[in-house]
């Protein structure tokens, strides 16, 4: 197994682990924080974390599985998540889709070969007064249009967001 | 205590009991998919509801208490609606592949719909949710995810029973479904158990797979000898062959069995069955073996001995004993084991190997003999040259024999059961042959009830004893395993 | 009225201060437990994640002499699509729901707080924990509060992605890092809660209103608004109208008044269809029956349908009812955490159903079968969610079933809706 949890880690894991009367109530947020760090959970990083938190890996991974926030693949530097839920429905969220699987060149699920985007639909992002939203990596934009779309693609690929993971 | 009444009949049952519990009380069956009295409840097949007065919903039976003053029915036409429900959610992403499924005839998916669906399929086929078909999971199991409802039986055995957790359910929704680790086996010492809890063909015996039909199967109650807990089980068999062990739930002893039990019956049929004598390496006929094992023994005169055996039934180990005192008439004979008891693994699994050592240890108090340390002296000394025993109660006096020298003459089932060295090798009927009587760990005696018959020539090991006994001059009157318990007290 | 929840520049401990704030929780230490639950139950605040039972009453629940700790959780999981009340208050006025997590934690004795945010609520998370940490530095959270002996800590927990979760027992499975599967119950959570511990669980806008209801009294709150439905609430609407966004009303206010008036009316060319008024679980209204309701738990009852989480989504007449089913259906069938049969099968086949009908190779009998599914679904599972999908499915195959008849008949959509999608 080559995967080791990072000093850094485990002292910001104990810190969490804290929070809890059971250290295994932190493992949802100990997997966000391990997403964080590498970008999706790898296999080998819930067998880690199994270790650490002394759970089965069948725990782990069943939870992994379960939260749709979890990657389980590397995914590009910028994550693009499309709400398909019934209000970005109603405000364009399909137009959106259809304009970014073209110009992307791929479809959801798939990302981009220089590494720079990944396309994903999301469910309700719970900012439907300002529809259609798309959140990208962990920022929310809202009230797009094509015009906006684009002009946050091009931002996007110059870098002119500092966006986190 | 609450007082309850079902379906008009009224019955009280201890407190905290449930719906489902106070039903199976009165006799009254709930179907059930998730529910096991051995797990805990999860409530989530939704196939038990029943209705109960006041109550506006529904309510699953397996999960809900039973209160004073309760009134429940199981058969009016809410329930009926919901179970035939249920049982259509379950099958429209269900691959209905029972022709080539080990489950069939004893699925509770086919059951179920017989008793209380028989609906036509309203899913179009090209619908169906589509997961990973057969693969192995570990020594003993093949997974069908395909076949799966999801009641996650196997998920909590394997968290509660076993305690090892090698199972849960990925994803979520309808493409949800049961997973271990990656590259890792389902090999717990249990895992059978789960083929058995698994309600459909989801999880099927890697051992049983396509051997026969359920239905074909003929089933004869009888008892584990795999080690000194005696688990009472049920042997399987058609066409006098033996395919599987599963077992019989009881309060003294085991609701699981072991996957090492479970395989025991597995030495019947084996290749290296014996059915004829082995002298030294050599195979011969049975009545020239034991023609010449008597020779050896009469030439030892007062320097033959026995040695009793913790995996021999009661009544072989007193035919042996009676072989000792009547025909031999030698003190050498010894039915001491002292081997440590007591479940290793806090499931089902003994300290001590061998099924019958308080049933041999029995044979100690009625008839005396040798204690093992002296028998084994005498060895050494050179005072015993022939010990006639079983072959596995060998490994008791292996070293001592060796050094000695002493023959070694054994009764065994199968060769592979051979201790090195051995001078000569009588056939044996096993216990799924034979019926005989063994003492578990806790003193219960039980009985193993023959499912099979045994291969043309190969008796009952007290028969053996018998015509050695004869065969060295003396008619020990053996006509049934009960003769030789005569005059024993116990 | 003066908004009591929305309230503009407060979102600093030091502004939230200097407009009042913590002065309630210094008022509420100085009481007994059992008078602010009193004083919360003459409010009549019922929770306003979407099931609107009365808060005070859930806080009673708590055992009296049970041992050992108690928990107070914040359900901030907002999931129901439609709904943005909860991001909206925690960015304007998070130690409102701070102070009311003191309050409560002090009312039901609990020494700890768990605010359950939704995971992809990243920069609230962040936002949260800073004010958490501010009003710690004040001394309105930790140990001794105010010099009162009260202990009480607060932390942000970050869910990563399950609607499932807004459920409070599979928000506690979730809090104790498990998947977010609903419990079976009993036990309820004020017995049998969090880490097996009596919880109290209430939505982010219930608490948020409880500093309120102790500065001015239960009665005030309970004067504002018709009888059994007090108080303010936040509504959030969406959809074509001119400005939608979150608006705090008082409970009864007509749905025609927040439609027409707060947002400003029907956006241009578009006209009223429909509306599904407390969030996508609620049964949907026509514009007819919209226009004649008001806004509280038992006028949207009458009307058929629920407050929900007052989440307001306005459909307009370039919208096809079957595809908008669709879009929820694979929404309920994504989210369904798997656990009970009927959900678990039956949000994919309502699903499966409607994909048929949408690409025009359903039939007359999928529309029945799509009711009879709904109703094979209700009531029977051990959480609502599967009952959430039979609703939308059920209301809007009642009241728009010309739709669904001429999807089956291969005019897939309504021509006003045609050529959008």
């Amino acid at each position: 197994m080559s995967f080791k949890l990072s000093e850094e880690f485990k002292t910001k894991a104990a810190h969490i682990c804290a929070r809890y009367p059971r250290r295994d109530a932190a493992l949802i947020p100990l997997l966000l924080e391990l997403q964080a760090e590498a970008g999706f959970v790898a296999e080998e990083a819930m067998d880690a974390l199994a270790q650490y938190l002394e759970l089965p890996y069948s725990r782990v991974k069943a939870v992994v599985t379960f939260y749709t926030m979890f990657n389980r693949a590397p995914a590009g530097k910028y994550h693009l998540q499309v709400c398909r839920n019934i209000s970005c429905h109603m405000a364009g969220a399909p137009g959106l889709l259809a304009r970014l699987r073209g110009k992307l060149g791929i479809a959801e699920g798939e990302t981009t070969k220089d590494g720079l985007f990944t396309l994903s639909t999301v469910e309700c992002l719970g900012a439907c007064g300002s529809a259609p939203v798309i959140q990208v990596n962990e920022d929310y934009f809202e009230n797009l249009d094509e015009m906006k779309l684009d002009s946050l693609l091009e931002d996007l690929r110059h870098g002119k967001h500092p966006l986190k993971r | 205590m609450p007082k309850l009444t079902i379906d008009g009949n009224t019955v009280e049952v201890a407190k905290g009991a449930t719906l489902l519990e106070a039903a199976q009380q009165l006799g009254v069956y709930i179907p059930r998919y998730c529910y096991h009295p051995k797990l805990t409840v999860s409530g989530s097949c939704r196939m038990c509801m029943v209705e109960v007065e006041k109550s506006p919903k529904l309510v699953t039976a397996c999960s809900t208490e039973a209160a004073d003053g309760m009134i429940v029915r199981t058969t009016t036409d809410k329930v009926k609606a919901a179970r035939k429900d249920v049982l259509e959610f379950l099958l429209i992403n269900h691959p209905l592949d029972c022709p080539i499924c080990d489950q069939a005839g004893e699925c509770s998916l086919q059951d179920y719909y017989m008793a209380y669906s028989l609906a036509k399929s309203r899913f179009p086929q090209g619908d169906k949710a589509r997961r990973a078909k057969r693969r192995a999971v570990g020594p003993h199991l093949v997974l069908d995810n395909e076949r799966c409802i999801l009641c996650t039986r196997c998920v909590r055995f394997c968290a509660e029973v076993t305690k090892t957790s090698e199972l849960d359910v990925m994803e979520r929704a309808d493409h949800s479904y049961i997973d271990l680790k990656e590259g890792k086996a389902l090999d717990n010492d249990y895992s059978l158990n789960i083929a058995d809890l698994c309600p459909v063909g989801a999880f099927t015996s890697r051992d049983f797979r396509f051997k026969t039909r359920a239905w074909f199967l003929k089933k004869t109650s009888t008892i584990c000898l795999g080690c000194a807990t005696g688990c009472l089980i049920e042997a399987h068999h058609h066409e006098n062959a033996v395919h599987r062990i599963v077992p019989r739930p009881n309060a003294e002893t085991n609701t699981w069995l072991c996957d090492h039990g479970r395989m025991t019956y597995k030495a019947v049929r084996a290749g290296d069955r014996l059915a004829k004598g082995v002298i030294k390496n050599g195979v011969i006929d049975l009545e020239p073996a034991l023609r010449e094992v008597a020779s050896r023994i009469d030439e030892a005169h007062s320097a033959a001995a026995v040695l009793g055996s913790p995996w021999l039934s009661v009544e072989d180990n007193a035919a042996l004993s009676r072989l000792a005192g009547d025909a031999l008439k030698t003190e050498n004979f010894c039915f001491d084991f002292t081997a440590e008891q007591g479940i290793r693994d806090g499931i089902l699994i003994n300290k001590d190997p061998a099924p019958n050592t308080a049933g041999a240890m029995l044979l100690k108090a009625a008839r005396g003999g040798l204690t093992l340390e002296e028998f084994s002296r005498r060895i050494g000394a050179g005072q015993i040259k022939v010990v006639v025993t079983e072959a596995r109660a060998a490994a008791f006096i292996k070293d001592v024999v060796k050094a000695s020298g002493a023959r070694l003459i054994v009764f065994a089932t199968n060769k592979a059961q051979i201790p090195a060295g051995a001078y000569a090798t009588l056939p044996y009927a096993s216990y799924f042959e034979t019926p005989g009587t063994f003492i578990n760990h806790q003193g219960l005696r039980r009985r193993a009830e023959p499912a099979v018959e045994a291969q043309e020539g190969v008796k009952p090991l007290w028969e053996m004893v018998n015509k050695l006994a004869v065969y060295s001059g003396t008619s020990l009157r053996l006509h049934c395993a009960e003769d030789a318990l005569k005059g024993i007290n116990f | 009225m003066a908004n009591i929840l929305l309230r503009d520049n407060v979102a600093g401990i030091e502004a939230y201060f200097a407009a009042g704030g913590y002065r309630p929780l210094k008022k509420a230490l100085a009481l007994k437990p059992a008078g602010i639950i009193e004083e919360v139950k003459k409010s009549g605040l019922r929770g306003r994640g979407g099931a609107g039972f009365p808060a005070g009453l859930k806080w009673s629940f708590i055992p009296k002499d049970a041992e050992g700790p108690r928990y107070l959780v914040c359900n901030a999981d907002e999931g129901e699509p439609g709904t943005f009340k909860d991001r909206e208050l925690i960015i304007k006025n998070p130690h409102a729901l701070i102070e009311g997590m003191a309050i409560a934690g002090f009312a039901i004795g609990a020494a700890h707080g768990y605010i359950y945010i939704r995971g992809e609520f990243a920069a609230e998370t962040a936002l949260l924990e800073k004010a958490i940490a501010s009003a710690r530095a004040k001394g309105f959270i930790g140990r001794n509060i105010l010099g009162s002996g009260f202990d009480f800590e607060l932390f942000v927990h970050r869910g990563a992605g399950a609607y499932i979760c807004g459920e409070e027992t599979a928000l506690l499975e979730s809090l104790e890092g498990f998947k977010g599967q609903p419990r079976l119950k009993p036990p309820f959570p004020a017995v049998k809660g969090l880490f097996g511990s009596p919880t109290v669980i209430n939505n982010v806008e219930t608490l948020a209103a409880v500093p309120y209801i102790i500065e001015h009294g239960g009665d005030k709150y309970a004067a504002i608004g018709p009888a059994r439905s007090s108080g303010t609430k936040l509504f959030c609407v969406s959809g074509a109208v001119n400005k939608p966004g979150v608006y705090e009303l008082p409970l009864g206010t007509p749905l025609r008044d927040l439609i027409e008036n707060n947002c400003g009316g029907m956006k241009a060319g578009k006209k009223l269809k429909a509306v599904i008024p407390g969030g996508s679980s609620t049964p949907v209204l026509t514009a007819a029956e919209a226009l004649g309701v008001n806004l509280d738990y038992e006028s949207l009852a009458a009307a058929g349908s629920m407050l929900g989480s007052g989440a307001v989504i306005v459909i307009d007449d370039g919208q096809c009812m079957v595809k908008l089913l669709q879009v929820l259906a694979r929404f309920y069938h994504h989210e369904s955490c798997g656990q009970c049969t009927p959900c678990r099968e039956g949000c994919g086949w309502i699903e499966k159903l409607l994909n048929r009908l949408e690409d025009g190779r359903g039939t007359a009998g999928d529309i029945d079968t799509l009711c009879s599914v709904a109703d094979a679904m209700t009531g029977r599972t051990i959480c609502a969610l599967a009952d959430a999908m039979a609703m939308p499915v059920t209301s809007f195959v009642t009241k728009f079933r010309s739709e669904f008849e001429a999807h089956a008949a291969g005019r897939c959509c309504p021509p006003e809706a045609q050529g959008k999608y």
